[in-house]
């Protein structure tokens, strides 16, 4: 009898019941007819325990870094830095789009956060460029599912959680994934150029910006310091101790800084000027990763470094924060993570009943009638998920779905971290698509067009999407490189 | 209509001051998390020592926060649903659809009250945090366990009675008395986890 409680979840979804709700009221309605009152109370410490847990935390504290880097003035130094890279391309501005979105992913990893920031900034800015308001508003919304892809995650982060997974193989498993959408995008942008008549921009844009003297030295000191421990990292040096171990590393920064001094030369002042604008904001992606991948943090630890990082950033460097500001975004962080804290636990909850129910080892037997390829099955589950992401957005997709598909594939031999990425990239994806893609409404929202409007200009780029989609399905190394040369994956 | 509203009033007003009282308290305890982590990060690396208290005091700050500041996101529809088929319906009988949910909601909240109860009074909540102490006049005092025990307890609580306040809003929207509704305060939520 307890099986039933899945089809009771999707009727309670359906019509609306808040997705908390309907994650305990299905399957403790089914216990309570089952007679299994006892294990009613079972749920509810389910629910308690599946929140009260130290990775999960990660979750405010990213929320909070983004909101704080967000409201710290960062959008800007990014979007002038991918103008400085690529604005002289054709379709200048839309690359540029594409990439800060790639670069905003690093500091936020929520793609609602990035179409609000990067579309009320740039979508104006293409119109102002000869750009149709529906094509800026969709690419805005196309690359913006970027964010949840590149580390760091909030999805990845519940998806870890709730499926036993290490976040930081998952993050590891989620740049080249990212990256790819991005240079997707891109090349899709060069195709359609000349079909739209799309113009290039100025590889500068905003000429006369200028550099506090503490960012100054800031930014010098942070990319000698990152140039030169990659040089030492990645060197042949003899094993070294002590004394001699400070004096390789000294050598390595004054080969990082003979480094910058030759690319000096080679370059405007003006964009020098905005690359080391971007340097202090893009430094928070290489202090998440490399804290994790160095071992000298756990991902929650990354997170709170993370944040304390953004605030020294926002009072003491770019100094665009008061006092003031802080309770407003505490506040919105708060709220947010409330939400999703509460929901991992109603999911933890839930998993307790997938598992009672047998419902993945019935459902794995269903779906193995229809074939035993995994590359068939995962062909269907693919586009299972993106009819999912159509109506539901990613995290509770995840919540709700993990459970329950996540141990059938990987018993068909599919690679846990590999599944998770289809997982997260697919649902991520259905945040653009129509009916009820979220970054659509929210695009709608900053570019004053209608919605059918930009999910009609969106096609194009989300044709790339589920390209990119089966890509990473059908070629595992794409996304498991990067976590077996690590080291965070078998 | 006019007693409906009656009784919804005080009760507005009254989830309101609590909603913001729990807020200011999420926003301290955020504070407090954010501080824990560094403190213990700041201990391992710089003092070489591993302390056990900042893991359970974060984690403590971090249930205190959700069950004080969910309730605020509940109110202000912050709760991930679908909202497909109440957009086919005609507003009355989408008002009746919301009312059903909400009935819904209020039965899982009330079975949720009776069981925390239960939990924060019986025999889980008798234990003792592992690593937690307060100073006292006496010495160091363990803190119990149903101290934290008790957040998820407050946010049902919380939660019910935004649902009670919900339920009565939905019912005078269901007579048309939706324009004489007090204001709920519908202020942005952040980006989210997507």
């Amino acid at each position: 009898m307890l099986i039933w409680f899945l089809p009771l979840f999707l009727l309670f979804l359906l019509i609306g019941l808040p997705v908390f709700f309907g994650l305990l009221a299905a399957p403790g309605l089914l216990l309570w007819l089952n007679g299994q009152e006892k294990d009613i109370t079972l749920l509810y410490r389910n629910v308690y325990n599946g929140m009260d847990s130290f990775p999960l935390m990660a979750i405010p504290f990213f929320m909070l870094a983004g909101e704080l880097m967000n409201k710290g003035g960062i959008t800007i130094r990014l979007v002038q830095f991918s103008q400085a890279l690529m604005g002289h391309l054709r379709g200048g501005l839309a690359q540029v789009n594409v990439l800060s979105s790639i670069l905003f992913a690093g500091l936020s990893g929520s793609a609602v956060a990035d179409t609000s920031a990067l579309g009320s900034m740039l979508i104006p800015a293409m119109e102002k460029e000869g750009y149709t308001r529906r094509f800026a508003a969709a690419i805005t919304a196309a690359s913006s599912v970027i964010g949840p892809i590149i580390p760091p995650s909030g999805i990845m982060i519940i998806y870890a959680y709730v499926m036993g997974e290490s976040v930081a193989a998952l993050f590891l498993a989620g740049i080249v994934p990212g990256i790819l959408v991005g240079v997707g995008l891109m090349v899709m942008i060069r195709v359609t150029a000349d079909r739209y008549d799309l113009p290039a921009a100025k590889r500068v844009a905003f000429d006369g910006v200028e550099l506090g003297n503490l960012e100054k030295w800031v930014s010098f000191a942070l990319v000698r310091l990152n140039i030169g421990l990659l040089i030492w990292v990645i060197a042949p040096l003899p094993e070294t101790a002590g004394l001699m171990t400070w004096v390789t590393f000294l050598g390595a920064l004054a080969v990082a800084h003979a480094l910058m001094l030759a690319l000096r030369t080679q370059v405007s002042s003006e964009f020098r000027t905005i690359c080391k604008r971007a340097i202090v904001p893009l430094q928070t992606p290489v202090l998440i990763l490399g804290g994790i991948l160095g071992g000298v943090f756990t991902p929650t630890e990354a997170a709170a470094v993370a944040v304390a990082y953004a605030l020294f950033v926002a009072f003491f460097v770019l100094r665009t924060m008061s006092l003031r500001d802080l309770p407003d975004i505490l506040s919105r962080a708060g709220l947010t993570s409330a939400v999703v804290l509460l929901l991992v636990g109603a999911a933890m909850a839930f998993k307790t009943v997938v598992s009672l129910s047998y419902a993945p080892q019935i459902l794995a037997d269903y779906i193995l009638t229809l074939s035993e390829n995994p590359l068939i099955l995962l062909f269907l589950i693919n586009l299972l998920l993106f009819i999912v992401g159509m109506f539901l957005d990613a995290g509770p997709a995840i919540i709700i779905l993990g459970p329950i598909l996540a141990p059938i594939f990987t018993d068909l031999g599919v690679d846990s971290i590999h599944f998770a990425i289809i997982m997260s990239v697919n649902l991520t994806v259905g945040l653009a698509t129509p009916p009820m893609g979220l970054v659509l409404f929210v695009a709608a929202a900053v570019s004053k067009e209608k919605v059918e409007t930009i999910a009609k200009a969106i096609l194009p780029f989300l044709a790339v999407e589920v390209a990119v989609i089966f890509l990473i399905t059908y070629v595992p190394a794409i996304s498991m490189t990067i976590p077996r040369l690590t080291g965070f994956a078998n | 209509m006019g007693a409906l509203l009656t009784v919804l009033a005080p009760i507005s007003i009254v989830n309101a001051i609590v909603l913001r009282i729990g807020r200011g308290m999420g926003i301290i305890a955020i504070v407090l998390m954010v501080v824990a982590i560094l403190i213990q990060v700041v201990a391992r690396y710089v003092f070489n020592n591993a302390l056990p208290w900042p893991d359970e005091a974060a984690r403590f700050c971090m249930m205190w926060m959700t069950g004080l500041m969910a309730p605020t996101a509940f109110r202000r529809g912050g709760f991930v649903a679908l909202d497909m088929i109440s957009g086919f319906l005609n507003s009355r009988f989408a008002a009746l659809l919301g009312l059903l949910l909400l009935v819904i909601s209020l039965m899982i909240l009330i079975v949720a009250v009776q069981i925390g109860y239960n939990e924060v009074t019986g025999f889980g909540g008798r234990f003792a945090t592992a690593s937690l102490y307060l100073p006292t006049f006496d010495g160091w005092f363990r803190v119990p366990r149903s101290w934290m025990m008790l957040s998820l307890l407050v946010g049902v609580i919380l939660l019910l009675s935004v649902n009670v306040e919900l339920i009565l809003r939905s019912i005078v929207t269901f007579f048309g008395g939706g324009a004489k509704l007090p204001d709920l305060d519908l202020s942005e939520l952040a980006a989210g986890s997507d």
